[in-house]
């Protein structure tokens, strides 16, 4: 539970005739992870590649091409045949190619006609006001046409210039179009720049500018229309061929993975030589695999694992199936290492336990956990399904903390003192006196009155926290490096810390004060040899992580906080029940809703960052080292095809 | 009763008074001092840290852990301010 399984080293040979055979019988169980073979001058050398691999990227690439024109995605679908996916491969291949091909072709064309006749309804823009057929603006043997934009009305300066002319002038756009003797123009020119005249193209074409325009936007409709045809042509298609371009990508990717295995294979003329890893429960199946699927001709052995190969063990977690999402989590910071503990059962506990106890409300623990379900049921993404279970596990921890604390919503649930509670009738009982900051125990728990002794006990629970990395970090370091390494480096903290309490409990008057101190200054002298200068500088870190272990009731402060100062605004100081029903008690309703989104949401982020934290700083720090590579085994589950 | 008498009795009043406030503001101060501790420092932190996470997205365990790192000094702070509250 607390270990990574065990693996075994599993070396297989035989000769390359039956090479793929043994590729197809592996790839089909899928428990074995291959090591690549790198060349080493031994005279081995990387196999080649079996089957025709071009032919089979290419229509990968094609696959995949078109299921990212049509826009498919994973979706769950029915199981289809190998060999009848294969056989109709080509030929739907090619159908769906010339169907999207002919509808890309025509879909661009139509775009581009789009894109021309926006430009075009561009140049007639300038036009619209002036009452005047396109076709006029061209054609003439002995008249000139200036047609432009201009600052202010030219009619003025020109008729200073020049008597015989004719123009037409849109003052909302500046636009002028004037018509004179072909004689003139010199003159003409330089009476029309006084104005700030810039020309304009005329467009190509004759009529009214208005009917022009129309007309286009008539037809511009018709093309969007069309396209919208073709955009759902596709979209049929997709629903036709999706499950065909799963199958048949998920065909041809394990064609290519058992095609390609032979490059991770080393080979001689004859022989080949596979290396690689098996979970050790699997190494029978392993052999007995391999046997069947080659006649007993390929041979199986296992090799010992050497010193130097641990690093290179893959992992894989073995975790009861309650703790396995909290593997999440391990992976986030880094897998374990083959050679050191497990720490997930562990994390299954204290996480939740740690947000809960900072969250703590039944209000929140119940919209939380709705939400954790709702989100199971819509959201099919596996790696997204550890995470929203974590969220259930620690919805519950705060929902049996939120009985323990009487909290809803920010409401307490008994009244206290003279404030009222939620519950009418339900009291809080004194149940005893409690050691620290004179303050009273009491059923449910008010934190924030008993803010001392929160404080004292969530320190407590750090500094066994600690002591728990500790023992881990004791073990490691025993299974790596022996039992007396293990005393020194890490035993010696645990030492302390029992010199600690025994200290603490003789300052109190229960014992003499010498037991404690005895045992402090042993485990001092312990660390000096164990860990040497660094151990005694790293001491009041003893200190500060069992000190930031308090953070679990000031986080859970504020959130009540919070919550209170939202009711206290909604209830109190907007509207206050009992008081006449009225648009007031609309405004209040609005802000206690947002109010406790907000929190709600808070709710998710801040105790669980704080309750990751500790396990990833505090915790962590004491013994983990990580850096685990995945165990990936050779071979697939096949979703959407079948043998 | 002497004049005197009530202007001390007065003078103590002012300055239990005063030592309610210098509480408050105490408390206050460990709270705010300490947040702007650690959001700078977060700040400078978490800056590195997405740097480190768009070269390498695996980073990201690694990063959020550095980054939190320096939220003790806020947690320090608050619990200083209930400390002096209480």
């Amino acid at each position: 539970m607390l270990e990574p399984k065990r693996m075994s080293r599993a070396v297989i040979v035989g000769h390359k005739s039956i090479l793929e055979a043994t590729v197809d019988a592996l790839y089909t169980a899928n428990l074995f992870q291959m090591e690549d073979f790198v060349e080493d001058g031994s005279g081995l050398e990387i196999g080649t590649p079996t089957g025709n691999v071009s032919e089979v990227s290419k229509k990968i690439v094609q696959i995949r091409s078109i299921a990212s024109m049509l826009g498919i995605k994973d979706k769950e679908a029915k199981k289809q045949n190998e060999n009848d996916v294969l056989r109709d491969l080509d030929a739907k291949l090619n159908e769906l190619d010339s169907e999207l091909t002919r509808r890309a072709d025509k879909k661009s064309k139509l775009e581009a006609e789009l894109k021309d006749i926006d430009s075009t309804k561009k140049e007639l823009v300038p036009f619209t006001n002036i009452d005047l057929d396109l076709g006029l603006y061209r054609g003439y043997d002995s008249l000139v046409v200036f047609v432009g934009h201009v600052k202010e009305d030219p009619g003025v300066v020109v008729s200073n210039r020049i008597s015989s002319f004719d123009y037409f002038y849109d003052p909302k756009e500046g636009v002028v179009a004037l018509f004179a003797a072909k004689a003139d123009s010199g003159v003409v020119s330089e009476a029309l720049s006084s104005v700030g005249f810039r020309e304009i193209r005329v467009p190509d074409v004759s009529g009214m500018p208005a009917t022009l325009i129309s007309d286009l936007e008539k037809k511009e409709a018709e093309i969007v229309q069309q396209m919208a045809a073709l955009d759902a042509e596709v979209e049929s298609l997709n629903d036709k061929y999706a499950d065909f371009i799963l199958a048949s990508d998920e065909v041809l990717s394990i064609q290519t993975e058992k095609s390609e295995a032979p490059l991770k294979i080393a080979t001689s003329d004859s022989t080949f030589i596979i290396d690689g890893w098996v979970l050790s429960e699997d190494y029978d199946k392993l052999n007995s695999v391999v046997e069947s699927a080659t006649n007993g001709r390929a041979f199986v052995s296992e090799q010992e694992i050497s010193h130097e190969a641990e690093d290179l063990v893959p992992v894989e977690y073995n975790n009861s199936k309650a703790a396995s999402p909290f593997e999440a989590i391990m992976d986030l910071y880094s897998r374990p290492n083959y050679k050191e503990l497990d720490p997930s059962s562990i994390i299954f506990i204290t996480f939740p336990l740690f947000y809960g106890m900072i969250l703590g409300d039944m209000g929140y623990a119940a919209i939380l956990l709705t939400l954790a379900f709702v989100l199971k049921k819509v959201i099919s993404i596996e790696a997204v399904k550890p995470l929203l279970n974590i969220l259930i596990y620690c919805q519950i921890s705060t929902l049996i903390f939120g009985v323990l604390y009487g909290e809803f919503l920010g409401f307490p649930l008994a009244s206290f003192h003279s404030s009222p509670g939620l519950i009418p009738g339900f009291e809080t009982i004194d149940l005893f006196a409690s050691p620290f900051g004179g303050e009273v125990i009491t059923y449910p728990v008010h934190r924030s009155h008993l803010v001392m002794t929160m404080i004292a006990v969530t320190f407590l629970i750090g500094f066994i926290h600690l002591a728990t990395g500790f023992m881990f970090g004791f073990i490691n370091v025993k299974k790596q490096h022996g039992v007396v390494e293990a005393i020194f480096e890490k035993g010696s903290w645990l030492v302390i810390q029992l010199g600690l309490v025994l200290a603490v409990l003789g300052a109190l008057g229960t014992l003499p004060v010498e037991i404690g101190v005895g045992a402090l200054v042993i485990g001092l002298i312990m660390l000096v040899k164990g860990e040497g200068i660094n151990g005694v500088v790293e001491l009041p870190a003893l200190l500060s992580n069992s000190l930031s272990y308090t953070r679990v009731i000031a986080v859970g402060l504020s959130s009540i906080y919070i919550a209170s100062t939202v009711n206290e605004m909604a209830f109190g100081m907007i509207w206050q029940p009992g008081t006449s029903i009225g648009f007031m008690t609309i405004i209040a309703i609005i802000v206690f809703l947002a109010g406790h989104t907000l929190n709600t949401v808070l709710s998710i982020i801040a105790p669980g960052l704080h309750s990751l934290r500790l396990q990833y700083v505090e915790f962590f720090g004491k013994f983990y080292k990580g850096g685990g590579r995945k165990y990936s085994p050779f071979g697939y589950t096949r979703k959407y095809t079948e043998d | 009763m002497s004049t005197e008498v009530v202007a001390a009795e007065t003078a103590v009043n002012t300055v239990v008074d005063n030592s309610a406030g210098l509480k408050a503001i105490g408390a206050a101060l460990a709270v705010s001092a300490t947040g702007f501790a650690s959001a700078w420092t977060e700040k400078e932190i978490g800056c590195a840290a997405i740097g480190a996470m768009t070269e390498n997205e695996n980073l990201f365990g690694k990063g959020l852990i550095l980054t939190v790192i320096p939220e003790t000094i806020v947690i320090f702070g608050l619990v200083v301010s209930l400390l002096i509250i209480s």
